[in-house]
């Protein structure tokens, strides 16, 4: 899909040009996402031209499907993907209050206003709707043990904007507790600590998880065992594969008896190594009720693999880099780069490990741990876009709890933030502002309703019949979003519609900054020139 | 089982890789095929170096190359990147199984098959899909050949065009939301930063990962990558994941570069084109045992086209003769390794990617630069002993090389294939040995060490292949003394198999294309008030760094120099 707003190769324009060049980009890149935005969106599918299919609701996922060459355009979805990558959500609030703040903009200009004087009121809107935005938010405590009805509740909301109610519902538990399964008290989550696997699977829509590991790979000996249980696992990152040295190139031996012995040294020294790790199992497995299991992130060749595969150890080859520190958390014990120092201490420990075939490909399953700190989201779904579209709707329902849990704090949603701040705005800050900046002000707080008008649009609602309803509750002091089905002003609090604060945050400090940058353009800047993101 | 895994990185590497593909199933489809010649049923070469063997869902066998390519999204053509092999539901439009809201279809203009493609398309319907099967007598019967070479030679745009090979649904990656046009995307800085972007990186080192994995011991990376633009930084990074999570795999790159012009003056451009070609190549060399620059600034004027005609402004036709030479280089890594004393009568001279590696970079003087010469057809033994004849026809594809270069310490490995002994007998194993043996006697200087491998087998010529043949080469690659009649150029229809001779040398004749580098980096970069200083700062280069590139860059000079001091005890 693509979007050319104007013609991108002009090279340069005069000002007044410039500027309204980059208010349409805008408001074309806001047009194309509006119908994305909220729990009554719609996904879109976008067909390429070899006829494959990619599908999309989300505003992230689909701007980097879009081939966009309108350099103004390119600045917005660069900021927007920005936003996603900080913070994990908002891409489509970030794209729609760009584009409406140049669109309440161009009013005033159209006028014979300066921009600076609205970008003046911009800053001074901006600081007055942070402040408002630490007076609104709503403070959650984290103890020892965080709430998890309010972590649920926020999940719940961002992925019932990705998924249909049921399956979202599936999920929500799912994306909460695997977050508390790898938090630690007093360190930042580690969101890479949750492995996202799938599995194509011809008739199977299901995610479940797993607590322990899913690898997506398996042993590769005909004889090691497809089932274990009680398992030492080794974690390690040792090769136990015949390498020729550097000299061993089989060039530079005057006969062959020479180079049969240095073949013979060297594989005598990966099997030493194998050697130890077979002294270890059994130094551990002392009865036949106990398993060994060896993940290695270097290569096994084959006659290791027939080495460990005769003392009934499982082994895996090329395992991950970040599966060694995912294997540890989850199973305990330590990754070990050299056969020297092994000791028991170093294993970790399954209840159960086994494997699963699908055609050719192959899953390892390292399950029943004790105190796990890592664990997998296992999706299976039937052909790759139900996968994406699952996947990504799972990270952003991680992203959704990681974020609360660190915000401490949430902000009500269903446009009720929005609709507060508006009021915040236009009844208090804009009476203590000096001049036409108050203009600017004024243009900002408009700008805001961009979010419980597109929600109310998108429900097929009245826009202006919501909006009235809503900065009527709010004068009275409700604070009240809208409901989806009916437009009708409901409580967010009382449905358990919640977004998250840093989200919030950043859209209002980083929507501002574009469209000011936007609106003070002198030229015109030429397509693809400025690769790197806006900060 | 010695296992390769190739990565193409950027789009002209994918041409190059297209037509590599091409030719090894061209080979797998003429082994299967009772009716080819013998030397193509035995060619006693292991395709499991370069393919694997798997299966769908549904159980069908596969067969397909270990292969992560890597481009822009959207230069795949009507190509889908996820291959037909293994699309077990092809999705219909309408079912949604996430969304129970609305739907918005956006379709771009459906891109439609060439002539082609339909064919493959409608031969795969009628064989009900299987992998690589011989086409030539397959059961196309609306859609002439003769109209399929034409089509070709008039409309290829992307390199899928002319592929016919079955991919892995892991092996195209393409880069996606760039947001620029692909000429924008001209510099390392950028390349960088893209593959750094979002998940991309970890994405390209999964797909690696996923081949690496189910190779029992893999001898080497044989690694492609399209040096002109950002290419080059996402190779780069790509690289030196390879390098910190399999150390011990050798890679093997091919530094490839199109015939692209520039606009000879703008001084922008020329400084950034002189500046990206250093950072990349002193980047890209620092992450590999070997590196091959290859690509010539006009191929058709070059002595290597000497009985070719090659339109330069054409990929398809420039991409085709870089193919056959990779494809000659990687000969000695499948062939059989036979003990000392035992002899096959199809191929001499096994090696791995690490001997080869040893053999040109491993000693005295461990220079990693390789020239890549090609003899494409490599003329026949005519009378015993050899003329001179095959070593004068091996020319570089390598650009900036010096032509009488003197080097008593050059080391090379060459491999010869399909080659004649006189008219159209094909030599044996021994008679090419001894070919060469009394060429390089003859020759006015000799290298200091020097590899063969040999094998019966010639280069293919596949269908797609196109028509770059000039009229001296016979229907078996045969060089004739008169022309024949009919059009100049003649391609696959006419010309089945091409002899082959190609070599990889390690030399000083290399110092012009060092010291073009090293000038430019000084003169552009380095030296006080160059205009490039705040070029390559943008694309991550600080001045220190710069001094590193430019030492290492004169350290690989002076080894090679006869002239410079360090090397002037050679025996
Ligand atoms: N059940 C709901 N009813 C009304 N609004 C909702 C509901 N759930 C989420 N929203 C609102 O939808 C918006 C988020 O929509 P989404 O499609 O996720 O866009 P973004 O990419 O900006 O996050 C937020 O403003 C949120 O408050
Ligand atoms: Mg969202």
């Amino acid at each position: 899909m693509s979007l050319r707003v104007l013609n991108p190769n002009a090279e340069v324009l005069n000002k007044s040009a410039a500027l309204h060049m980059n208010i349409n980009a805008a408001k074309g890149l806001q047009d194309v996402l509006k119908t994305n935005l909220g729990p009554k969106g719609t996904i879109k599918m976008l067909v390429g031209g070899a006829g494959d299919i990619k599908l999309t609701k989300d505003g992230n996922t689909l701007l980097k499907e879009m081939q966009i060459q309108n350099p103004t355009a390119i600045m917005i979805a660069r900021t927007a993907v920005a936003q996603d990558d900080a913070s994990g959500d908002g891409t489509t609030s970030t794209v729609l209050f760009i584009g409406e703040l140049m669109k309440q903009s161009e009013r005033y200009i159209d006028e014979g206003m300066h921009p600076r004087v609205l970008v003046d009121g911009f800053e001074i809107a901006k600081r007055a709707t942070l402040q408002f935005l630490e007076k609104f938010k709503t403070p959650v405590v984290m103890g020892e043990e965080p709430d998890k009805e309010i972590l649920k509740m926020v999940a719940r909301t961002t992925l019932r904007t990705k998924l249909y109610e049921a399956l979202a519902d599936q999920l929500t538990d799912i994306v909460a507790n695997a977050v508390l399964c790898i938090r630690k008290p007093e360190e930042p989550i580690d969101l890479f600590m949750v492995e996202i696997m799938h599995m194509r699977h011809k008739f199977d829509v299901d995610t479940r998880l797993v607590e322990g590991l899913v690898l997506d790979h398996g042993s590769r000996h005909p004889d090691m065992k497809r089932r274990a249980e009680n398992c030492y696992i080794l974690t390690c990152n040792v090769s136990l594969e015949y390498e020729k040295s550097e000299i061993n190139a089989g060039f530079f031996y005057t006969n062959a008896e020479q180079r049969e012995a240095m073949v013979a040294a060297e594989r005598r020294s990966v099997d030493e190594r194998v050697q130890k790790i077979i002294d270890l199992k059994n130094k551990v497995c002392t009865s036949n009720d106990n398993n060994f299991v060896v993940i290695n992130q270097k290569g096994i060749d084959p006659p290791s693999l027939d080495f460990l595969a005769r003392e009934g150890i499982i082994a895996l080859r090329r395992a991950k880099r970040r599966n060694m520190e995912r294997l540890v958390l989850a199973c305990g014990g330590e990754a070990v780069n050299s056969v020297d120092d092994l000791n028991p201490d170093c294993l970790g420990w399954a209840g159960l490990v086994y494997e699963h075939v699908l055609g050719e490909e192959k899953y390892t399953f390292v399950e029943n741990v004790k105190n796990p700190h890592s664990c997998t989201i296992l999706i299976k779904g039937p052909n790759d876009h139900t996968i994406a579209q699952i996947k990504d709707a799972v990270r952003d329902g991680l992203r959704a709890v990681k974020n609360t849990i660190e915000d401490e704090a949430v902000v009500l949603g269903a446009g009720a933030f929005e609709v507060a701040a508006r009021q915040y705005l236009v009844n208090e800050v804009k009476k203590s502002v000096q001049g036409r900046a108050q203009l600017g002000v004024e243009a900002f707080a408009d700008a805001l309703l961009v979010v419980p008008k597109t929600l109310a649009e998108n429900s097929g609602l009245d826009t202006q019949d919501v909006i009235i309803a809503l900065t009527g509750e709010h004068d009275k002091g409700n604070v009240v979003g809208l409901s989806q089905h009916t437009g009708e002003p409901i409580d967010p609090q009382m449905e358990g519609i919640f977004d998250n604060y840093s989200v919030k945050r950043q859209i209002i400090n980083s929507g501002p900054v574009i469209a000011s940058q936007l609106l003070l353009v002198d030229e015109v800047i030429r397509a693809g020139r400025n690769m790197r993101k806006p900060n | 089982m010695r296992e390769i895994v190739t990565v193409q990185v950027g789009s002209y590497a994918n041409f190059i890789g297209s037509h590599f593909w091409n030719f090894q199933d061209e080979l797998l489809g003429l082994a299967d095929n009772p009716e080819s010649d013998d030397i193509f049923n035995n060619h006693n070469l292991d395709m499991n170096v370069l393919y694997r063997s798997g299966e769908t869902h549904q159980g069908i066998p596969t067969y397909t190359p270990r292969l992560v390519s890597v481009d822009f999204q959207g230069l795949l053509g009507s190509v889908s990147s996820r291959g037909t092999l293994y699309n077990e539901a092809p999705a219909s439009p309408g079912c949604v199984s996430t969304w129970t809201g609305g739907v918005t279809t956006h379709s771009s203009e459906p891109l439609k098959k060439n002539l082609f493609l339909e064919s493959l398309h409608l031969e795969d319907e009628a064989v009900g899909n299987t992998s690589s099967d011989s086409w030539k007598n397959g059961s196309r019967s609306e859609i002439q050949d003769k109209d399929i070479v034409e089509c070709l030679e008039n409309g290829v745009q992307y390199w899928t065009d002319f592929s016919k090979v079955h991919y892995h649904p892991q092996s195209l990656y393409e880069l996606s939301g760039l947001w620029m046009d692909i000429e924008d995307f001209n510099n390392y800085g950028f390349g960088r930063d893209v593959f750094s972007g979002g998940l991309r990186g970890e994405e390209i080192n999964e797909r690696l990962r996923f081949f690496i994995e189910e190779c029992d011991h893999a001898q080497g990376i044989q690694f492609v990558v399209d040096d002109t633009g950002g290419f080059s930084g996402v190779a780069g990074e790509f690289l030196e994941n390879i390098a910190d999570e399999y150390a011990n795999i050798p890679v093997l790159l091919y530094r490839v570069s199109p015939d692209t012009s520039i606009d000879p003056k703008s001084r922008k451009q020329t400084i950034s084109r002189n500046l990206h070609d250093v950072v990349s190549f002193s980047r890209l060399s620092a992450l590999c045992k070997l590196v091959v620059p290859v690509g010539l600034p006009s191929l058709s004027r070059s002595r290597t086209s000497s009985f070719l005609r090659v339109e330069d402004e054409k990929p398809y036709h420039t991409s085709a003769v870089y193919a056959s030479a990779i494809h000659s280089i990687s000969l000695p890594f499948r062939m059989e390794q036979l003990g000392p004393s035992a002899q096959s009568s199809y191929t001499c001279g096994a090696m791995s990617v690490n001997d080869l590696v040893q053999i040109l970079a491993g000693q005295s003087r461990q220079n990693i630069i390789s020239i890549l010469d090609v003899s494409m057809p490599a003329p026949s033994f005519t009378g015993y002993p050899a003329q001179q004849s095959l070593l004068e026809n091996l020319q570089p594809l390598t650009p900036d090389v010096a032509e009488d270069a003197e080097d008593f310490q050059a080391v090379e490995s060459m491999t010869v294939h399909g080659v004649y002994r006189a008219g159209r007998q094909r030599a044996s194993i021994t008679e090419v040995k001894d070919a060469v043996q009394a060429a390089y006697d003859n020759a006015v200087t000799r290298p200091k060490f020097s590899h063969l491998s040999v094998a019966r087998c010639p280069l293919p010529v596949p269908l797609p292949f196109p028509s770059i043949f000039g009229n001296l080469i016979g229907q078996h690659g045969e060089l004739l003394d008169t022309p024949i009649s009919g059009p100049a150029s003649r391609g696959s229809l006419e010309v089945h198999s091409i002899p082959m001779a190609a070599r990889l040398r390690s030399s000083n004749a290399i110092l012009p294309f060092l010291e073009n580098r090293l000038g430019n980096l000084r003169k552009f970069g380095i030296a006080r008030g160059a205009l490039g200083t705040e070029l390559l700062r943008n694309w991550g280069f600080g001045k220190d760094e710069l001094e590193d590139i430019g030492e290492t860059l004169s350290k690989m000079f002076t080894t090679l120099n006869p002239y410079s001091e360090e090397s002037s005890d050679s025996d």
